[in-house]
């Protein structure tokens, strides 16, 4: 085996956690289980990496292999990247899809392979008729990079594609291109959506998010569960906003829903707006030009958060729309300009 | 008296105060009258003895109504169980109403009205096997809009509900059903295949998420040296059920037996007839009536 494909391997096994190392490499399906039993996993854990790069020489590993175990690292690591979602469409008379995933996967990696002559493309299908794709990026001159790949995450026959932030955004129209072809769409835009909880983003832009319907055959009454929360039930203590906190509870209930909001870490709001003032002169109202400010909402659950605000009193309810929208609109990145 | 009238002449408050006042004379001296009357001892315990009577006779009185109550009640059993049954008939009445409510779903399209207007549920069925049901919740403004919904992502539901939301309401429900009962037709048939009839593909099912491909391989007899079939099934309308277009092709580029050609036709007419997994029984059939031959 070639010294870099090995060192890839070395490294690539090196990543994974020791708890993890059995589930993944039988997700990898490579090596067989009498040679996993041939490995003494009581070692340190450089010798235990040593001994399955050996295996995976003895059963003349390829690179394709290698990538294979790469998405499978990433699979069950999606939190560590940062997702992008891009959004595509399909012209006005377009034909019914009948996607073929053969195809889909040929013509995407011709288009790359004829831009680029060194890239790496590597599928992997996945649940729900989607599919993950690996791609290490190199030039004309130099080999793929693969120690920094770019991964896609493409759902048949939707038009919402999932990439991880790559570190080569000069790549990106090219990435656009290839979905957009492959996928027999015509535009693809990025949407002003991005987390690193890739099932969130996918909540959000399949609108999963909210699961929970009337039917006549539910048997919770919506009522029950949201007035249970706080009021207590200790008959010594009487509150005396009680009317009010009921208030609040409801209307937070119509806005965000009883289900399990999507993840999202931030949201970030980029003003541009010209100063406003009722007093005439000043030295900000003669200004042409607009204000810029940015503000960041950071949150390790940013929806969960708002949803909690006006409950422990600490905002006045309903929310502002630029706050409540954010799953609605498929949105955590917003521009306010002067209308 | 006189002395009254006259001063009623002359003035009201005067006449009324002196009136008043002649009254309270009058209850003085009869007061006394009665007072003057011999203290009869005899006719005090005489009225003593009439109260105690009186009470003791009350006393019965409540007893024997109290007693009357409670035996009463122990008779009015039969009384109080008409109650408890009709108490029972309403509420097996609710049930009832309750379960027709529930069966609703069997129709294909139910719906429950909500604060805000109507949560749809689209229950699909194919051939008599009940699959997934999917949820529309209506909001009954001007425009009608959707609140939120469990329709997959790849149904075109933007596309529907633009043409025919507004305008017929009805209609986007029957469309919205067309196309998720034939979905679901569609997916009932792959999995099938998938599962049940696993022993006669060669290699794995191709498909896609609106299950409007399918691409295959695969063997009229699951063990045995019969030549391997290609199948390409598309189905170009999203509304039905069986393919619109068909191809089965040889696997190699090997000399094939004259049959292969009246087979390979065959094939092809029973994909576009007949729903996919029903064509793989009819292989498995046949099978077995082949070897039932040649065992007898």
């Amino acid at each position: 085996m070639d010294e870099t494909l090995a060192e890839f391997f070395r490294r690539t096994i090196l990543k994974i956690p020791m708890t993890e190392m059995m589930t993944v490499l039988k997700t990898w399906n490579f090596l067989s289980e009498n040679q996993l039993q041939t490995v003494n996993f009581r070692q340190r854990k450089e010798s235990i990496v040593q001994d399955l790069v050996l295996l995976c020489e003895e059963n003349r590993a390829s690179l394709n292999d290698a990538a294979h175990l790469d998405i499978i690292y990433t699979q069950f690591h999606r939190h560590q990247k940062i997702w992008d979602v891009f959004q595509m469409s399909k012209g006005p008379g377009d034909d019914i899809d009948l996607f073929d995933m053969e195809q889909f996967k040929s013509s995407f990696k011709k288009i790359l392979q004829r831009a680029l002559k060194n890239v790496t493309v590597s599928f992997k299908d996945a649940e729900e008729n989607s599919v993950w794709i690996r791609i290490a990026w190199g030039t004309q001159y130099k080999k793929p990079n693969q120690y920094k790949p770019a991964y896609v995450v493409y759902y048949s026959q939707t038009p919402y594609a999932f990439t991880s932030s790559s570190q080569l955004k000069s790549n990106l129209p090219l990435l656009g291109q290839a979905l957009t072809v492959a996928s027999k769409h015509h535009h693809i835009v990025k949407m002003d959506l991005r987390s690193r909880y890739l099932d969130s983003l996918k909540a959000i832009v399949f609108k999963q998010y909210n699961q929970s319907f009337e039917t006549h055959n539910s048997t919770t009454s919506l009522q029950e569960r949201s007035l249970g929360l706080d009021i207590n039930m200790n008959s010594r203590i009487i509150h005396e906003n009680k009317v009010e906190k009921e208030r609040v509870q409801r209307v937070t209930q119509e806005i965000f829903g009883d289900y399990p909001q999507p993840r999202l870490e931030f949201a970030q709001y980029k003003l541009e707006t010209k100063f406003k003032s009722d007093l005439n002169g000043g030295i900000l109202a003669e200004r042409e030009e607009p204000l810029r400010c940015l503000v960041k909402f950071s949150s390790p659950h940013l929806l969960e958060a708002l949803k909690s605000l006006a409950p422990a009193g600490i905002a006045d309810v309903p929310l502002s729309p630029l706050l409540t929208c954010i799953p609605n609109k498929g949105k955590n990145y917003f521009k306010i300009r002067d209308k | 008296m006189e002395l009254a009238n006259t001063l009623r002449q002359d003035g009201e408050s005067r006449g009324g105060v002196l009136a008043h006042l002649e009254r309270l004379e009058t209850q003085v001296s009869k007061s006394r009258k009665k007072l003057e009357e011999p203290q009869d001892a005899q006719a005090l315990e005489a009225r003593i003895h009439e109260l105690k009577r009186l009470r003791d006779k009350l006393r019965a009185e409540v007893k024997r109504r109290q007693a009357r109550v409670k035996a009463s009640t122990a008779n009015v059993e039969p009384d109080q169980t008409l109650e408890i049954n009709e108490q029972e008939i309403l509420e097996r009445k609710q049930e009832n109403v309750k379960a027709i409510l529930q069966a609703y779903r069997f129709t294909g399209i139910s719906g429950k009205l909500t604060s805000r207007g109507v949560c749809v549920c689209i229950s699909t069925a194919f051939e008599g096997n009940l699959l997934d049901s999917y949820f529309v919740d209506l909001v009954m403004e001007k425009p009608l809009w959707i609140h939120h919904h469990s329709v997959p992502v790849f149904i075109p539901l933007e596309e529907i509900s633009a043409k025919y939301l507004q305008t017929n309401t009805q209609h986007f429900l029957f469309v919205l059903c067309e196309y998720l009962n034939a979905y679901s037709g569609r997916k009932y048939q792959a999995d099938r295949l998938q599962s049940d009839f696993a022993a006669f593909l060669v290699g794995p099912l191709q498909r896609n998420s609106l299950c409007n491909l399918l691409s295959f391989t695969y063997k009229v007899k699951p063990e045995g040296q019969s030549l391997p079939f290609c199948a390409r099934l598309l189905y170009k309308d999203l509304t039905t059920t069986l393919p619109t277009d068909v191809t089965v092709t040889s696997q190699g580029t090997e000399a094939l037996p004259s049959t292969w050609e009246e087979q390979r036709a065959a094939h092809e007419n029973l994909f576009f007839t007949k729903p996919l997994h029903q064509v793989f029984t009819s292989f498995a059939k046949k099978g077995e009536k082949l070897d039932m031959s040649l065992v007898s």
